[in-house]
């Protein structure tokens, strides 16, 4: 039937996290990376009011996803090192799962998983030179359950987890991100039911490195106001080491929704950088 | 020179409770069963994530390494992946 609605969000854990206690000692567990970084610790109600801002953000996200009343939900991420390790590291990956499950400190996940769609995904894309990996069994992490846990907390569409490597080098091109988003739009348009699609991670952060709690704000401004202006197009021409110099790499997550979106200019863009590691973004597109 | 064994046991720290378990209890034993190198041995006895990245983990495996460090052995990051 249709493509109906597509959104990016950050997956950041502290997002989820309680302002306070939980999310200081979480960060104290990073910053043994770069001990400097530690000392620029927010306050109880900066946290809170970052958390409230997050929240409203997601809240936009959440009401435009339900407007355009989707059948299921594809959500584009990253593995860290849950389901994949330096055995077999797909570069895509499609879920071909019967359901799908994770849990996030109190929190448990456990959606429907839409193999049907996912088969074809795959399909297509050997049919046109896109041979994407695939698998029966993958386990949620935050990259999947913190946004889910804001945009679809009661399981009642089915999500399709697809993966993209972004984090163990040698990464994808922006381009086959965007190549993959362009696959997944044509799957998607001539699809019997409605066809939503998240991409989660970013924006500038540096995980487990001696620069964790530096934030690129100006690189990442400036990819929201080319998605802004619809011109994520010309996002695919950038390389993977200009984006990496950002610590943007989970953008690539988003340069596949961008590949689906084509020219559409994002509608609501939200940016808070958290003060601690990670520029949290969250867009919307009407399509 | 690859670092394969070296994420191989911080990914199995993370993921396998048998290997959490007999590493508290014992890391000798448990990195035996890894083929590492001696500077790879130090670094995990030593418990020091940053040197671990030095020599080849993954920054996001290395800091499962404080997983067995008595100070963060409750922290939080531990109850999600």
């Amino acid at each position: 039937m249709a493509f109906v609605a597509a959104v990016a969000a950050s997956h950041a854990p502290n997002i989820l996290l309680e302002p306070g206690a939980e999310w200081d000692e979480f960060m104290a567990l990073h910053y043994r990376m770069a001990p400097q970084a530690g000392s620029s610790k927010p306050s109880l109600e900066v946290q809170q009011t970052l958390r409230h801002d997050a929240e409203k953000a997601y809240a936009t996200l959440r009401a435009d996803l339900e407007a355009a009343r989707p059948d299921v939900l594809i959500v584009v991420a990253n593995d860290q090192f849950v389901n994949f390790v330096f055995n077999n590291i797909p570069t895509f990956f499609v879920t071909l799962a019967d359901e799908v499950k994770g849990q996030f400190t109190r929190h448990r996940f456990h959606y429907r998983n839409h193999k049907e769609l996912g088969r074809a995904i795959l399909k297509a894309g050997m049919e046109r030179g896109i041979n994407i990996s695939f698998g029966e069994y993958v386990e949620l992490q935050h990259t999947q359950t913190v946004p889910l846990y804001f945009l679809l907390p009661e399981p009642k569409i089915p999500i399709l987890p697809i993966y993209v490597n972004t984090w163990v080098e040698p990464i994808p091109t922006p381009r086959r991100c965007y190549q993959v988003g362009e696959l997944i739009r044509k799957v998607a348009d001539g699809w019997k039911e409605r066809v939503a699609i998240l991409a989660t991670g970013g924006l500038s952060h540096f995980p487990g490195s001696p620069r964790i709690g530096e934030i690129d704000t100006q690189f990442d401004h400036k990819l929201l106001e080319i998605l802004r202006e619809g011109k994520g197009r010309a996002l695919a021409d950038y390389s993977i080491e200009e984006i990496c110099k950002a610590g943007d790499s989970e953008f690539l997550n988003w340069m596949v929704v961008v590949g689906a979106i084509g020219d559409a200019k994002a509608s609501q863009t939200f940016y808070m950088p958290d003060h601690v590691a990670t520029g949290w973004g969250f867009v919307s597109w009407k399509i | 020179m690859s670092s394969y064994h070296l994420n191989r046991f911080l990914f199995d720290l993370k993921m396998n409770d048998q290997t959490l378990k007999q590493a508290a209890a014992d890391l000798d034993g448990a990195i035996n069963r890894y083929e590492l190198t001696a500077e790879e041995r130090e670094a995990l006895k030593a418990g020091d994530p940053r040197r671990l990245r030095q020599l080849g983990a993954h920054g996001m495996l290395a800091l499962y390494i404080m997983r067995l460090n008595p100070e963060f052995r409750n922290n939080i990051y531990w109850s999600q992946k």
